[in-house]
């Protein structure tokens, strides 16, 4: 009976460990095909298809649909995992700096979001109107660019009413938009420090004066 | 254009057919193909932002300048608005679909500086193009699809966040004018 029990103890790490191994494989092949299709994204590839994106990961068209029901789930999930890695590139910083600082601060972290995720966000511009899925994640990327303003700028919007607080956050976000990100570099050829330096000015001229502590 | 502000998507020659009661080969009779008859509404979008009375308000003082530019960027974006949602859907623009895009901007861009002259004569060249571009940023489709859309707001309470935006960052109107 010990004996038993203790083949039977030894036994069953022994198999979860094998089915642990073949669950990490497969999340690991996922997350490749994942990469694969966000490096595809960035090479200006605007609609990666299913063929493309395994040859890029390195697995057969197969492996792909094995992982994902079909080519929405896998955008549903580019998306997801690309913005779980932005917001943790993207961590507010200076939240108690002076208001150049802070303004400073916010549009650098921005900035490199919009730089990184430019590409992801127009195929969402794209594939959004026929997924609610999507639509609901621009939605929530939009939402946490207000959340982060809110953040950054506690004091100034303080100041304000409720109409012209929201009228405030609203023309923020439309500035800060990726769109406007990518007019600046591929338009008109900004360098991303002069790009910079265009919505710290613009962002400071929005603002009402920093009240006095 | 009916049926795209209907549908929010871009119709096939069928349903434009049968919308306007004529056969799909009458259709392509006149057009070659559905990229050539987009270009066509496009076309007209074009026409009609340059007819824009806006630009008939040109001396007056910095307030009624704001308020006639935004009201009448505000009817374009709410009247073009489900065209451009359909062209910038398109994952592969023909090289005519994104100049014309790139046209409509252009449009954009220079009835800002054709208005608000006075204002942008004090900058240097510089702030000048960046106060440009950021005005540009802010009274783009898409912005005026997410007042709209996301943030829920009425046409007018739209165009008080344009007013408010664009009298934020244009700099003091000059004495002269």
């Amino acid at each position: 009976m010990s004996d038993a029990t203790n083949q039977g103890s030894a036994m069953v790490p022994r198999k979860s460990g094998r089915i642990d191994g073949r669950r990490l494989r497969s999340e690991r092949t996922k997350q490749l095909i994942v990469e694969a299709y966000l490096a595809l994204l960035r090479d200006d590839n605007r609609n990666p298809t299913a063929a493309q994106t395994a040859e890029r990961a390195g697995y057969s068209v197969r492996s792909v649909f094995e992982r994902f029901p079909d080519l929405h789930a896998l955008r549903v999930m580019a998306t997801d995992y690309s913005m779980s890695q932005s917001a943790a590139l993207a961590p507010a910083r200076h939240v108690d700096g002076d208001r150049a600082t802070r303004i400073r601060s916010q549009v650098e972290t921005r900035a490199g979001t919009c730089e990184r995720g430019l590409k992801l966000w127009r195929m969402l511009m794209v594939f959004q109107q026929d997924s609610d899925e999507l639509k609901k994640r621009v939605r929530l990327g939009r939402e946490r660019t207000i959340d982060r303003i809110e953040q950054m700028y506690p004091a100034e919007l303080a100041a304000l009413d409720a109409v012209a607080r929201k009228q405030l956050l609203v023309a923020l976000e439309a500035l800060t938009d990726f769109e406007s990100w990518a007019r600046m570099r591929e338009f008109h050829n900004m360098s991303f420090e002069d790009s910079c330096a265009l919505w710290i000015g613009a962002i400071d001229r929005l603002l009402p004066p920093t009240p006095q502590p | 254009m009916t049926l795209v502000r209907e549908r929010g998507r871009a119709p096939t020659a069928a349903e434009i057919a049968e919308h306007a009661g004529y056969s799909v080969r009458s259709v392509f009779e006149r057009f070659a193909d559905l990229n050539e008859l987009r270009l066509a509404v496009v076309d007209q979008a074009i026409v009609e932002g340059r007819s824009d009375a806006a630009l008939q308000a040109l001396d007056l003082d910095r307030a009624n300048r704001l308020r006639i530019q935004v009201d009448s960027r505000a009817h374009n974006r709410e009247r073009w608005l489900p065209l451009w949602r359909v062209m910038a859907m398109q994952p592969e623009r023909s090289p005519e679909l994104a100049a014309r895009m790139e046209t409509i901007r252009e449009l954009g861009m220079r009835r800002i500086e054709a208005v608000f002259a006075p204002e942008l004569a004090t900058l240097d060249e510089k702030e000048r193009r960046n106060t440009l571009i950021a005005i540009q940023a802010l009274t783009e489709f898409e912005s005026w699809d997410r007042m709209r859309d996301m943030f829920d707001l009425s046409f007018d309470e739209a165009c008080a966040t344009w007013v408010m935006a664009l009298d934020s960052l244009l700099p003091p109107t000059s004495a002269v004018s």
